[in-house]
């Protein structure tokens, strides 16, 4: 028996599946051997795994989060490789959904592998015990499912399914090693057609597309009334089919109808349109093809998005659709599918029956309602789960309504009567049991989450903008709490309110939250007004106040670390850069992006990215090396598109902690704060060596040459030139020292500079109202 | 009495020394009108006004206008007065040449309507709405309509009216009932009532154009259902002279507190001829081209009025004589020492005289805008000073009307009991100017118009064009040692402003109803910010003018003194409805309605 670490993993199967899993083992840090067949021709017998990889580095959105990842990954064939299986704890089966041929491919793994390691499958569709059928025991009791969503990186679901004779031991080390390592949330399935994401996502859109053809919805409408307003991704049913391929929904289809029982409801619904199957054979496959139910009409040099007409199969332009409204568009249920005519009718067609059978599954498919919900959210991107919605409704009312239509009522929704599926009690959140009882939802152990805090705690400090949360042992959490958490004067007034009460009071101070972004930035909307009506004090006040609290943190007598996940722009990345440590979720896109808004980092940034870069031990030493980099990376808003790179850019220190889960944030960056406060002494405040006048020259024509190459537009020079003040320390020379305040200074001067010029203004406005840099 | 010189030495100041630093440069296209040109056109509009227009002011008043026999007829003296307009080639004054304008830039264009509407208000009615009707014109019109109406228009033979409004709605224009219905040979007929058409019917031209709103057939319901229409009052013949009768006249006339020499008709077009303005549907929008620029020239009546007032109670306090001065017998050989020696007299004359220059110095700073919006070369120059207009144009409509009445009512203050009786004329210039309060969207609407539109629009993009550079002259010449205390003055109302922006944008974004209540207070205060910022420019230049050495010395020292006055008596309001916006609307909502 092995110790249950996985060093090593091993993915056979290079498609895009296998490949992304080996992808995020590597971004883990762990190293991969990736497998595929040899192929017919050509000389590379591990061709097939490298052009992989190689087509992963130039995937956007990445598989890899940095390149470091990459390099974990060895490539090989099945041919010549599969003896390497000996030395991997861990080996991932992802080829072709063929029960022959992954029959063939276990018989041999079981030559080769070590005892005690671990072995799923990534299928989809084919039962447990086929898959093991004629295996030895020892080889059973180390097989599992393990059920990756598309694309692995991104998608945090993994369906887990154990069979009777697997080792509980070792379906906790790969749900384990799933749940740290991959970030995944791992969701434990019976051993059921499509386990359960797959199952009710496509019953799902299938009593969508039903629905649509039968009630003459436009496409238009049905992903207005069917995206949208449920809660579900904006491309609703028939963009998310563009996007999954048209090709694949028969492949479904026919998986799901050929193992469920006869009497299950997918089987009444599941048919094909004659429609669908003409824009298959004509190479409408989707968005991989020549479109779908969508295409993109670049007839005349234009580009025209048209939908399909479901009756006549014509494309025409597609109109904008606006059937829904009020509450109903933002996510009031019982709203939507009460509205007179259509669109009410149509949000009924598909809640109905797919609420229904949601609850129909459990728990033949997974034991508890927790289980559907969070496989729909994560491995769906539903905002709320199957459960979560039917409350909304309230389950009553369904029942009703269900019956009324004639629709069947599955029994749990008999049982849960009157009541709903979730509550919270004594500051728990309970979900209702299969049993007819309410159970408390047990987090992992290391998942804290300020979601479950709040149900039984006040913050110690609120305001409209930012509040202070004690997340116990003496740690507070500072959480954001504006639109994508941007950051204006009243973040700042908390922050200057919490020093004193943490510093009495408490031991260390996290910086978190539990939105998609951390922080978007300062709040440009507020910003643009407050410049619009020449309210120059306004600004001044904001970037000043800034400045103090992102200070005053960083010499506050106790630890603070930053815990940032998804977007960290701007003062969001400059709110990490003042911390004492970061504690990054891997998905952190984090960046200087001022420039692209025609302004310059204010509140420190400029000074903390100096000092990381000389303090980097492998970058070159000398006044300008840092500047020089620090200045390449902000002047051009590079934004980092994961911890890793982050890392990379100097954003990140080297010393901190990556979290690949993001549940697991908010108890890494406590953990990794009390483990600071022995001791803790705040940082010594830093002096800079700068170039001055003779490093801008250079910084200069830098820029010169990027401008005479068309790559920089008149004003980036603009820019650039207050960038370069600021990073070589204005009025100094290599044989003086600038102090951190110093430096502070010249950041606020050329922000306020900056600020008062009507072309940063206009890319204010710019980015404001398109989203878009303004290349002015 | 009414008294009337135009205020040449003023308005050349305007449009000559105050606002060269505006950023929006030599418009091009004007070069023809440089000083000399500007203010012989000034000089010969003044005669106009003082010898032709002013003398049947009152005597129009007066008669009235009558319907007779299905036409109008205008007062005694108005067909004369129109020739000579015509003659004299004013209706085309800011008409593009093509057209057989002169291609005036509004900047003059605008000094020459204020002297019309401090002259006749009713007679600059009636050319002022033939000037609105060809703005839509050239803007919708096909060239088909452009190239036979707009050049008879131009030279004053045939006018026009705009026929918006009918007996159900006003304001809602969505509730419009006329009719359209398309012909085979691609032209309308058009049936339906309107009411309170100015112009809609007289004696002055041979035929009248007539731009209707409509509603086709199959047009949604609303305003995105209106369409707009060109229907003559007679159908011209292939050579373009007029001919059948269209079915469109008047039906009566209103009966109206002032204005009276203005004939403003109830309409009724029985499938009246028409053809289509501008894309079906649209019509609204090409109104509102019109609309705006009408906006701009109803705040041009208020001053005229405003104007027109501060004359003749100037003239009457220094004529009148009662009780002796506080400081002393001025006027030994008479009775009495004139009115105009006494302070509230003072008070009175000093305001009325403070709001015509203001009032005036912020007109021509939006003319030179509206005219750079058009013709500027640069892009980003066209584009401010669009932002400008659209910003002021609510301002001036509103401001300008409010003080102009404000102004004749201190004008009959001044006159005591002779201004409340009818010889004296000073009476007709408060009826008068009532209306330019309520027409082309009461001034309740232009308020909501600023605060609910022209604020929020894309993230206070409007305000950049007028809060920075009185931002940027703040700065410059708070230490100036002429200006500064004034510029202090400024900044402090300034302020009051920015902070009253700040608190409208935040508070009506969460409740538009706080915005609304705050609407009237805020238009006011940003108007009296700008014209503050007028004066104190209007300061510096008069300071360095005297401190050179000028022979019209006595013009910038009063220029001086008035804005002094401003600053100490006027501006101080600013502070005041400050304090009013940020009380927000609790009591001005709470009263429940059966309270009332």
């Amino acid at each position: 028996m092995s110790d249950n670490t996985i060093r090593k993993v091993c993915v056979i199967g290079a498609g895009t599946m296998g490949a992304g899993i080996a992808a995020q083992v590597a971004n883990a840090g762990v190293p991969v051997l990736l497998l595929d067949i040899v192929p017919k021709d050509g000389a590379n017998r591990n061709a097939i795994a490298e052009g992989a990889v190689a087509k992963m580095l130039k995937t956007d959105p990445a598989p890899f989060m940095g390149k470091r990842a990459a390099r974990l990954v060895e490539t090989g064939n099945i041919e010549d490789h599969l003896d390497k299986v000996a030395d991997c704890d861990w080996v991932i089966e992802a080829i072709i959904e063929r029960l022959d041929i992954k029959q063939d491919l276990y018989a041999k793994l079981e030559k080769v592998r070590t005892l005690g390691t671990a072995v799923s499958s990534n299928t989809s569709t084919i039962p447990l015990a086929q898959l093991t059928d004629g295996r030895s025991d020892e080889f059973k009791r180390d097989f599992l499912i393990t059920h990756f969503f598309n694309p692995p990186r991104y998608m945090r679901l993994i369906e887990i399914v154990a069979g009777p004779q697997s080792d509980p031991a070792t379906v906790a080390k790969v749900r384990d090693f799933a749940d740290r390592k991959l970030g995944k949330t791992p969701v434990d399935c019976e051993d059921s057609p499509g386990f359960i994401a797959n199952r009710i996502g496509t019953f799902w859109i299938q009593a969508a597309v039903n629905a649509a053809f039968d009630m003459g919805i436009s496409v238009e409408d049905a992903d207005a009334i069917g995206g949208k307003p449920m809660g579900v991704p904006k491309t609703g049913i028939f963009g998310l089919i563009d996007l999954i391929g048209l090709d694949l929904m028969p492949y479904l289809q026919k998986s799901l109808t050929s193992t469920l029982p006869a009497d299950d409801p997918y089987q009444k619904i599941a048919r094909s349109e004659p429609l669908i199957e003409k824009l298959i054979s004509e190479g409408y496959t989707g968005r991989k093809g020549k479109g779908g139910f969508y295409r993109i009409n670049r007839e005349g040099g234009g580009k025209v998005k048209e939908a399909i007409d479901l009756k006549s199969g014509e494309f025409s332009a597609a109109r904008g659709s606006s059937v829904v409204r009020g509450s109903a568009a933002k996510g009031d249920l019982a709203k939507l599918i009460s509205i007179p005519g259509k669109v009410g009718d149509y949000a009924w067609a598909i809640l109905g029956p797919t609420l229904s059978y949601s609850a129909s599954i459990v728990p033949e498919a997974t034991q508890t309602i927790v289980g559907v919900d969070d496989a729909m959210k994560l491995g769906y991107n539903w905002k709320s789960g199957p459960f979560e919605m039917i409350d909304k409704i309230g389950a009553a009312r369904l029942v009703e309504r269900l019956k009324a239509d004639g629709l069947p009522v599955p029994p749990l929704l008999e049982q849960v009567g009157d009541g709903t599926f979730y509550r919270v009690e004594n500051g728990k959140r309970q979900y209702f049991g299969t049993d007819g009882d309410y159970h408390d939802v047990v987090r992992p152990e290391g998942v804290l989450l300020l979601e479950d805090i709040k149900l039984s705690a006040q913050p110690l400090i609120k305001n409209g903008s930012a509040a202070l949360w004690d997340v116990g042992d003496g740690v507070v959490c500072l959480e954001f709490t504006g639109k994508m958490n941007t950051l204006e004067g009243e973040v700042m007034k908390l922050i200057q309110q919490a020093i004193p009460v943490v510093a009495k009071d408490f031991k260390a101070l996290v910086i978190y939250n539990e939105g998609p972004a951390f922080s978007a930035g300062a709040n440009l909307g507020l910003a643009i007004f407050a410049m619009n009506i020449a309210a120059w004090s306004e600004v001044e006040k904001l970037v000043k106040g800034g400045q103090a609290a992102l200070k005053a943190l960083k010499y506050a007598p106790f630890p603070v670390v930053a815990a940032p996940t998804g977007l960290a722009l701007g003062g969001g990345c400059e709110m990490c850069l003042n911390s004492d440590a970061i504690q990054p979720h891997a998905e952190t896109y984090i960046g200087l992006v001022e420039t692209g808004v025609g302004i310059i980092p204010g509140w420190g940034g400029c000074g903390e990215m100096l000092e990381r870069w000389i303090d980097n031990p492998r970058h070159p030493k000398g006044p300008m090396a840092a500047v020089s980099k620090v200045f390449e990376i902000v002047s051009t808003a590079t934004v980092a598109k994961s911890a890793a790179e982050a890392k990379e850019l100097g954003f990140v220190r080297p010393t901190d902690e990556i979290t690949m889960n993001r549940d697991r944030l908010l108890f890494d960056a406590k953990q990794r704060a009390l483990g600071m406060v022995e001791g803790y002494q705040p940082p010594e405040k830093p002096e800079f060596r700068l170039p001055g006048a003779s490093g801008r020259a250079a910084l200069k024509l830098a820029v010169d040459d990027f401008r005479k190459r068309g790559m920089a537009t008149p004003h980036d020079e603009v820019v650039a030139a207050e960038l370069a003040h600021v990073l070589t320390g204005g009025d100094t020379d290599p044989t003086e020292l600038v102090t951190e305040d110093q430096l502070l200074k010249l950041e606020f001067e050329g922000f306020m500079r900056l600020v008062r010029n009507p072309n940063s203004q206009a890319r204010v406005e710019h980015m404001l109202e398109t989203g878009k840099p303004l290349r002015n | 009495m009414q008294v009337y010189d135009a205020p040449i030495r003023d308005m050349r100041f305007v449009l000559e020394e105050l606002h060269n630093d505006d950023g929006f440069g030599d418009v091009e296209g004007y070069e023809d009108f440089d000083s000399d040109v500007s203010t012989a056109i000034l000089e010969e509009a003044g005669k106009l006004c003082k010898e032709v227009l002013l003398p049947i002011n009152w005597s129009g008043d007066q008669e009235g206008c009558k319907l007779e026999n299905g036409t109008v007829s205008t007062p005694k003296g108005f067909q004369e007065a129109y020739k000579a307009f015509c003659e004299g080639g004013w209706a085309g004054l800011g008409v593009a040449e093509q057209w057989g304008g002169q291609n005036a830039p509004h900047a003059l264009g605008k000094m020459v309507e204020e002297m019309t509407c401090s002259a006749n208000l009713s007679f600059g009615l009636y050319p002022g709405l033939t000037g609105g009707a060809m703005v839509a014109l050239e803007a919708h019109g096909s060239d088909e309509l452009k190239e036979f109406y707009l050049p008879k228009m131009a030279n004053g033979e045939w006018s026009g009216t705009m026929c918006l409004t009918e007996a159900h709605c006003g304001t809602d224009l969505g509730m419009l009932r006329t009719k359209a219905e398309p012909q085979d040979d691609g032209s309308y007929l058009v049936t339906g009532n309107k009411i309170f058409i100015s112009a809609g019917d007289h004696d002055l031209t041979s035929n009248i154009i007539h731009l209707v709103l409509a509603r086709l057939p199959d047009a949604p319901a609303g305003v995105k259902g209106i369409s707009l229409f060109l229907v003559p009052k007679f159908l011209p013949n292939a050579d373009g002279e007029p001919g059948e009768h269209n079915h469109a006249g008047p039906t009566a006339i209103e009966h109206k507190m002032g204005l009276k020499a203005s004939a403003t008709c109830q309409m009724s077009f029985d499938g009246s001829k028409g053809w289509l303005v501008g894309e079906p549907n649209k019509g609204l929008e090409a109104m509102f081209t019109m609309m705006n620029t009408e906006r701009v020239a109803v705040g041009i009546q208020g001053l005229g009025v405003g104007e027109i007032a501060y004359q003749s109670a100037v003239y009457y306090a220094k004529d009148r004589l009662q009780g002796r001065s506080l400081s002393g017998v001025k006027n030994p050989d008479g009775p009495a020492d004139p009115i105009i020696v006494h302070p509230d007299v003072r008070r009175m004359l000093m305001t009325m005289r403070a709001y015509n220059e203001g009032c005036r110095a912020l007109s021509g700073w939006v003319s030179r805008a509206l005219d750079a919006s058009h013709s500027a070369r640069e892009p980003e120059v066209r584009e401010r000073a669009t932002d400008f207009v659209a910003l002021m144009t609510p301002v001036v409509k509103a401001l300008f009307t409010d003080l102009g009445h404000e102004s004749a009512q201190l004008a009959v203050q001044v006159y005591g009991g002779h201004g409340y009786i009818q010889e004296s004329g000073v009476e007709q210039f408060a009826r008068d100017a009532r209306i330019a309060q309520i027409y082309e969207g009461t001034n309740g609407i232009q308020a909501l118009d600023l605060v609910g539109r022209k604020l929020p629009h894309r993230m206070g993009r409007n305000l950049r064009s007028f809060f920075h550079p009185v931002s940027q002259f703040c700065e410059d010449h708070a230490a100036d040692p002429a200006i500064g205390k004034l510029v202090g003055a400024l900044q402090q109302s300034f302020g009051a402003l920015q902070l009253s922006t700040g608190h409208i944008a935040q508070k009506g974004l969460k409740d538009p109803e706080e915005a609304a209540a705050a609407a009237t207070d805020y238009l006011r205060l940003l108007g009296f910010v700008a014209m503050g910022y007028c004066f104190a420019k209007a300061c510096k230049i008069a300071h360095a003018k005297l401190a050179e050495g000028t022979s019209e010395e006595a013009f910038y020292k009063a220029k001086l003194i008035t804005a002094q006055f401003f600053f100490d008596r006027l501006l101080p309001v600013a502070t005041a409805q400050f304090m009013a916006i940020r009380s927000g609307k609790a009591s001005m909502m709470d009263l429940p309605e059966e309270a009332f």
